[in-house]
């Protein structure tokens, strides 16, 4: 369950919410002190939350993973649980998680933390990427194993809605993407998510 | 590329106890004694070099337990990778029971911490403690709220007389990809507020010291396996550098007093030292002037 928004990103999240708007988001006429922000978030909660559900009843049929000295065992169970999820998602596509309402708002987020930060820490953020040469995230695509997890910017994380501790953000080039950690799988991306 | 043979004979000869390693370390009675590595698991030989040059080493010095710096495992993660990036070169040091603490690297599949000889206990990162001494293991690769929230806690919570924080980032370094200045930006209030001693990282392929930042002992060791030579660079703010060869530490913690020394991977003692351990200061007084380091 995701938790309630930090003062931080309130904060964020009211200066962005003209972006939302902008989108196109449905105008509440009759709840005027409804939020198109917060409107977009309980949207991607919910999301995330019918993933997680359907993840669960996934993660039953192959069995939880304790650890274990066999590396065979880990990998066989990873290799089961991502086939799962990609047979029970095979009709996922781009935007079913990072809608476009939700896609707009967070790229407004990040294109703001971005411009806040010094260009030494922006030069950092650029060299992370580079170890990730022609790689094109894509939905249901396993990350591949041979690609480092760039490692993602510790002070860009704070706005972004928190996940569940089985799912993850990732920054590929300039996508966003949303990851199964354990079984590796690309649930859905952003593209144009981060500054270039 | 060298023979089976040749490398037969080079293995024999790292490993063999009399060539005596020089062990600068007091080895006192009740001591804390582990190994750090970084950037390991590379499967190659430079790997293999290195890790009959710890062998070499435990044999006179010898350690209960080691902290690996992340890029455990460099690219595919198989069965046969594990084996050949990890428990062959180390088999020796394995079968004596000594204990590998490895935190994540940008390389490292995270479902590493399911692999039980890392001992991460299936999570990404833990503390543990040996004797007068908490070890804090953090995930660099994704700091996320509820990890620092995790770390701020332990931190407080944490009645040991020495705070080591590790982890696959360095916070200081020369070298080329420069410091994680955002890494450092959420860590270090963290590690000077609640007084921590000393931080290891990897990443960057070669050795680093660095005079106290805010009273804390930074070291990168990420040259286990890797290299990227000529990649420090000279500045004030350190106290020593190594980037000609592979390079592991050695380290010893005796009461107030942490011994290490530094080795090459052929067996050169590259950098030696005594730090005296950063009193515990109240959270109002972050700043206040760091511990003297000086030369055994």
């Amino acid at each position: 369950m995701l938790r309630a928004l930090d003062f931080r990103r309130l904060v964020l999240v009211v200066s962005a919410g003209a972006a939302v708007a902008a989108t196109g988001c449905k105008k509440e006429e009759t709840k005027p002190a409804a939020n198109p922000t917060d409107t977009v978030f309980a949207d991607f909660a919910k999301r995330i939350d019918g993933y997680v559900k359907l993840r669960k009843t996934l993660v039953d049929s192959v069995g939880e993973l304790d650890p274990t000295k066999s590396q065979a065992e880990i990998t066989t169970r990873a290799t089961k649980l991502a086939n799962s999820i990609i047979a029970a998602r095979a009709q996922a596509k781009p935007g079913d998680i990072f809608t476009p309402e939700f896609s707009a708002l967070i790229a407004t987020l990040i294109k703001q933390e971005y411009s806040r930060r010094p260009d030494s820490v922006q030069e950092t953020r650029e060299d992370q990427q580079d170890e990730l040469p022609n790689f094109v995230p894509k939905v249901n695509q396993l990350y591949p194993t041979t690609y480092p997890l760039a490692t993602f910017p510790a002070t860009l994380l704070p706005i972004l809605p928190p996940l569940p501790e089985a799912l993850e953000y990732r920054i590929v080039q300039n996508y966003l993407v949303l990851r199964d950690i354990e079984a590796n799988v690309i649930l859905d991306v952003m593209p144009n998510a981060v500054p270039t | 590329m060298r023979s089976r043979f040749g490398t037969a004979i080079l293995a024999a000869i790292l490993t063999a106890a009399p060539l005596g390693a020089q062990v600068l370390l007091p080895m006192k009675s009740g001591s804390v004694r582990f190994l750090v590595i970084g950037d390991a698991g590379t499967g190659g030989r430079e790997q293999y070099d290195v890790a009959n040059q710890i062998i070499r080493y435990d044999k006179t010095f010898p350690f209960t337990f080691a902290l690996m710096l992340g890029d455990n495992i460099y690219g595919s993660e198989r069965p046969q990778d594990f084996d050949r990036k990890f428990t062959r070169p180390y088999k020796t040091l394995l079968d004596k029971g000594i204990e590998f603490n490895a935190a994540l690297g940008n390389h490292d599949d995270p479902n590493q911490r399911f692999y039980k000889p890392f001992n991460l206990g299936g999570n990404r990162y833990r503390t543990f403690k040996k004797g007068n001494v908490r070890f804090f293991v953090i995930d660099s690769n994704y700091l996320d709220p509820e990890q620092l929230k995790w770390l701020d806690k332990e931190l407080a919570a944490s009645g040991s007389d020495w705070k080591i924080a590790y982890f696959h980032h360095p916070l200081y370094t020369t070298a080329r990809r420069g410091p994680e200045v955002e890494v450092r930006a959420v860590l270090e209030p963290l590690f000077v507020k609640h007084g921590v001693d000393v931080v290891f990282s990897g990443h960057e392929h070669i050795y680093e010291r660095y005079k106290p930042q805010k009273g804390i002992y930074y070291f990168t060791v990420g040259g286990a396996a890797k290299l990227r030579k000529g990649d420090t660079h000279p500045s004030p703010m350190l106290a020593a550098r190594f980037d000609r060869d592979r390079s592991f530490l050695l380290a010893e913690i005796a009461g107030d007093s942490l011994y290490f020394q530094t080795v090459s991977r052929t067996g050169a003692v590259v950098d030696k030292g005594v730090l005296a351990r950063r009193e515990v200061r109240p959270p109002a007084t972050p700043t206040a002037a760091p511990a003297a380091a000086k030369t055994p």
